[in-house]
């Protein structure tokens, strides 16, 4: 079977959870016993208000969607509480919100954070609390790498679903260069630790001549006018953006709108499904991806329809991701699993399957064992799935 | 490097010239209303990021463009950056106005100093980002394409596109009416002999809140216009953009001496010129960096910016 | 409207001096208990009580109190006041996990950097007059910033992790998650800057400035130096914000460039203006309001912002010389040029 098949099956596996799902919720049938629900509460931390508030915003809603689909199966067993805990995506909010919730013994699991500078901050309240979190989005490698100065900090608590950057950084500029005769490669970063992280772990895998250039620009630029003639003058044929989509799609259309004829990719930070109304189709067209996960709209359009019908919002950025990490912790609270040590032996334990029917299992540094990257193309103003990049 | 820049140097400047002209706009909003009231206007970031959601309003829920749809051409064109541009002006004329009221004037009249009115500014553009950013759901958004970006001309190496054409002759009309307006009507005199003398002006039997509105509204429009401009040549915006460009206008309304409509015309131009060279030749990273150094060497060899500040000076 | 600063005063003024010793030991009493008071109405939602006590609510009070000294006293608008706590947090950083040094070993060395900055900054910026030393302090803010997000030696965006908690002093542990401790040291902290400021205010400094910030050219003509006096009420400010920022690395064990942004400098702005610029007693209460009303109202969640900013509006209009003004006779008499 080839990847395709292999994707085509694991998307109809998913489809028809989904489908089963509504069927479950449409039959109605009341709880068997009276018992009182048993009430679990998770948390999620992330930016939910701020500047950097689109990225929490969207994972909350991955999560809150996962709570829901849950909540209809197990009709009245659980009572599933979230407690929001908004950090701005800064360190500094994030380390007096985290003794907050490392202290509330009723949290049993944290979705988050969303951000890596704030899960080092909030770290050490959590590993002293052993509270478990899996966090959607924070990717930055020296969390869970022993060989990271103080070793991999995050270890026992720190668990998450995307690959780390130095995973995603040498296959983004596999997936970029992919096909390309002679590349010329120019790599855009958006200075956040996210993008710049990236870009660490891709250099090594860019062969000599292969390089056009490198650029750092902050994520609150507009014009990019000055970066696009670095590119025209290094004669480009490649080029990468790390960061995220509010910034790359005015970017690609500049860089498009100039003239320039050559690959476009971006990272997971970028793979999202507002991405493609950021920009016309035709500008956008055959822009490469890269993520751990594929989209909501990817897995099935019924999915992502339904999501919208729930939410009342189109998925978002790491939407996938959040609910993944979201059913991690519910699949847990089905076992039984009810107090923070429970909860984390139990993750420590997962072995499931993700939405898009790989597997879910952690590794003792937390990370997703084997988690490898999928391709993206977008074709017709949708990002659709090209296949694993090995 | 040198040989690079010489290739790029024509579409570099464009790209700057465009660029500076948008912050021209937003700088004016911040020079009239110190030029008048000796306080920087902070909500002015946030009345500009309203008007790139107006546009957007006007293109995509009224003229109803979509990304697949085509850009419009002929008269509907220019029916469409008409609506769009008077649209943006009038909502950020009128939100300007409404700031004033609800945020300065009360202490205005108490005679509050300028830190007061900084910090209730400040206020107001917290409010005004963070309802946007609820009403979007914290997403950025995108205007379609109303207009094909293409090139209407060659200049050196470097193509000339329509919509920075536009935006560079708009700016300058928009910009040749405000200096009429202020030196010739009769509206005009009075925001001079406000800004020159307000005691004196209030004598003279001036009235003052009139002539305060009508300079947040002028800013306004302008500040609108500016970001209607913006949503037609980047066409996207978010909650969030107002903080940034804000800032940058406002460090060329002081560059070019504050309070002096000509003065935001040059620190507007040099402004856009300087970051987007600095970016070329030092990395985009050290852009705010050189900015702000450039500043400094302005600053200290003409301590009123480059032309000086007050309104009373806009004749040549 | 009711001056409370006058109310007051009148009180502090009509008391002996035992009552003055009395009135002070009560308000220290109070500061110090109120990290016993996490079970009352001052619970916050959320997030933790105690590390809201430390930071913002302490560590806003000594940079409000540091920046008072530049606004209030001399009447020097700085928006980039955030740069000196970078400065002292970077050095503390840097040299407590580079060298064996430990806290209170960095401690002046961090303030001595801030000082040092302050005086790089202020001799050019100073020579400029209001809203233009604004925006050149603003560009100092966001170029420390910057020059933290692209240097190797500062971490670039990661930041410096694993900085070490300060030494224990007379038996006290400092543990990272010990934060009635921290804030017990914050209040030694502020009570150390308001000595400061109190005997400098009565002093030849003390008079130079209130002279500055009421004429400024009249002042200069009565023969005050007063740029000398200027630049040392910048150098006092940064001193505070140094040490401020020493002891918030020693804290939270991990700086990014993002802890430094510009909105931290415009958030103590506004606590100074919101409290009463130029009183010191203005400034801490608009320093913990501004500090503890995020946190108190993270109910409201996604509006949480929205309903700052309103407060901030709304206070400001109805008290704009702050909630505590300075006296009246200290008050600078109105701008004849302003309408």
């Amino acid at each position: 079977m080839n990847e395709r098949q292999q994707m085509k099956r694991q998307r109809l596996i998913s489809v028809a959870a989904v489908i089963a799902l509504a069927a479950g919720s449409a039959v109605a049938i009341a709880p068997a016993s009276n018992a009182a629900p048993k009430t679990i509460t998770l948390a999620f931390q992330g930016p939910l208000t701020g500047e950097e508030a689109s990225v929490g915003q969207d994972e909350l809603a991955g999560m809150k969607y996962a709570i829901k689909l849950f909540n209809a199966k197990n009709k009245g067993k659980y009572n599933i509480k979230v407690v929001e805990a908004d950090d701005q995506g800064d360190p500094a909010q994030s380390a007096k919100v985290a003794p907050g919730i490392a202290s509330n013994k009723k949290i049993i699991g944290l979705v988050g954070a969303a951000y890596s500078g704030a899960t080092i901050a909030a770290l050490p309240y959590y590993k002293q609390t052993l509270l478990p979190m899996i966090s959607p989005s924070a990717t930055r490698v020296s969390i869970t790498d022993p060989a990271a100065q103080g070793g991999a900090m995050g270890v026992p608590v720190f668990h998450r679903i995307p690959p780390t950057d130095k995973v995603q950084g040498p296959s983004l500029f596999k997936l970029a260069t992919n096909g390309v005769p002679s590349p010329k490669v120019f790599v855009v970063d958006d200075q956040s630790a996210y993008g710049v992280g990236l870009v660490d772990y891709m250099k090594p895998s860019i062969p000599a001549g292969q390089s056009a250039g490198f650029d750092s620009v902050s994520d609150k630029t507009t014009d990019w006018s000055a970066t696009i003639s670095k590119i025209k003058t290094a004669g480009a044929n490649v080029v990468i953006y790390t960061g995220y989509f509010p910034q790359a799609a005015p970017f690609f259309k500049q860089l498009r709108d100039s003239g320039y004829k050559g690959i476009l990719a971006g990272g997971d930070g970028v793979l999202s499904p507002t991405f493609v109304t950021l920009a016309p189709a035709s500008v956008l067209e055959g822009v490469r991806l890269t993520a751990g996960t594929v989209p909501l709209a990817e897995i099935s359009a019924k999915l992502e329809a339904d999501f919208k019908k729930k939410m009342g919002k189109s998925s978002g950025v790491y939407a996938a991701e959040a609910i993944d990490a979201t059913n991690v912790f519910l699949s847990c609270v089905t076992k039984g699993a009810s107090t923070r040590e429970a909860m984390l032996k139990c993750v420590k334990a997962y072995k499931g399957k993700s939405l898009t029917g790989a597997t879910i299992k952690f590794d003792a540094f937390g990370d997703v064992a084997g988690g490898g990257m999928n391709g993206f193309e977008v074709k017709g103003g949708v990002i659709t799935f090209t296949g694993p990049v090995k | 490097m040198i040989g690079n820049f010489l290739d790029q140097f024509w579409s570099l400047t464009f790209g700057g010239l465009s660029l500076g002209f948008i912050y021209i706009l937003i700088a004016l909003g911040y020079t009239m209303v110190y030029g008048v009231l000796r306080m920087i206007n902070f909500a002015n970031s946030e009345i500009f990021m309203v008007g790139t959601f107006a546009t957007i309003i006007v293109i995509r829920d009224l003229f109803k463009f979509t990304q697949a749809s085509e850009p419009a051409t002929g008269l509907r064109l220019w029916l469409v950056l008409a609506t769009a541009l008077i649209f943006s002006m009038l909502v950020s004329g009128a939100l300007s106005m409404l700031v004033e009221i609800v945020a300065y004037r009360r202490l205005r009249r108490m005679n509050s100093g300028v830190l007061a009115p900084l910090i209730s500014a400040i206020g107001v553009s917290m409010v005004l980002a963070e309802s946007v950013r609820i009403l979007t759901d914290s997403r950025p958004v995108a205007s379609p394409r109303a207009m094909e970006k293409k090139f209407i001309g060659q200049f050196f190496d470097a193509g000339i596109r329509i919509d920075n054409t536009i935006i560079v002759t708009s700016a300058l009309i928009l910009f040749a009416v405000l200096i009429t307006f202020v030196n010739r009507t009769r509206m005009g005199k009075a925001i001079r002999a406000v800004s020159m003398n307000p005691n004196a002006a209030r004598l003279m039997g001036i009235n003052i809140d009139g002539v305060v509105s009508a300079t947040f509204l002028v800013g306004g429009l302008m500040t609108g216009a500016a970001g209607f401009f913006y949503t037609l040549k980047y066409e996207n915006t978010a909650s969030n953009i107002g903080f940034e460009l804000g800032i940058a206008a406002f460090t060329a309304a002081i560059l070019g001496g504050i309070g002096n409509i000509k003065g935001a015309f040059y620190g507007g131009l040099a402004l856009g010129l300087l970051e987007t060279y600095a970016s070329f030749f030092l990395g985009t990273q050290w852009k705010a960096v050189t900015v702000f150094v450039v500043l400094v060497l302005v600053l200290y060899t003409r301590p009123n910016g480059l032309f000086g500040e007050a309104l009373t000076q806009t004749r040549a | 409207m009711i001056n409370l600063r006058d109310k007051g005063a009148a009180i502090w003024e009509n008391q002996g001096r035992f009552g003055r010793i009395g009135i002070a030991l009560g308000a220290m009493t109070v500061a110090a208990a109120l990290p016993f008071m996490g079970g009352t109405i001052l619970n916050t939602p959320i997030a933790d009580y105690e590390s809201v006590l430390v930071y913002p609510i302490a560590m806003f009070v000594l940079m409000a109190i540091g920046l008072n000294i530049v606004i209030g006293k001399s009447g020097l608008l700085d928006l980039g006041y955030v740069a000196f706590f970078a400065i002292g947090a970077y050095t503390m950083g840097l040299l407590g996990t580079r060298t064996g040094l430990n806290t209170w070993e960095i401690l002046p060395i961090g303030i001595a950097m801030a000082m040092f900055s302050g005086i790089i900054l202020g001799v050019p910026a100073l020579k400029l007059r209001g809203d233009y030393l604004a925006i050149i302090t603003l560009g100092f803010g966001e170029i420390v910033r910057i020059v933290a997000l692209n240097l190797g030696t500062l971490g670039r965006s990661e930041g410096i992790i694993n900085i070490p908690t300060p030494p224990g002093i007379f038996g006290i542990e400092y543990r990272f998650d010990s934060h009635r401790i921290y804030y017990w040291t914050l209040l030694m902290l502020i009570l150390l800057a308001i000595w400061m400021v109190r005997r400098l205010s009565v002093r030849r400094a003390g008079r130079a400035w209130e002279s500055i910030r009421q004429d400024e050219d009249a002042a200069e003509l009565l023969g005050v130096p007063t740029f000398k006096y200027k630049v040392w009420a910048f150098v006092l400010g940064a001193s505070v914000g140094g040490a401020a920022g020493v002891f918030y690395a020693s804290k939270t064990l991990f700086i990014a460039p993002d802890n430094f942004t510009l909105q931290i400098s415009i958030l103590i702005l506004a606590c100074v203006v919101f409290g009463g610029m130029g009183n010191i007693w203005g400034v801490i209460l608009g320093a913990v309001i501004l500090g503890y009303l995020p946190d108190r109202i993270r109910f409201i969640s996604d509006a949480r912002l929205l309903v700052f900013g309103l407060v901030l509006v709304i206070m400001m209009n109805l008290r704009p010389d702050g909630l505590l003004p300075r006296k009246k006779r200290e008050k600078v008499l109105p701008n004849k040029e302003k309408p």
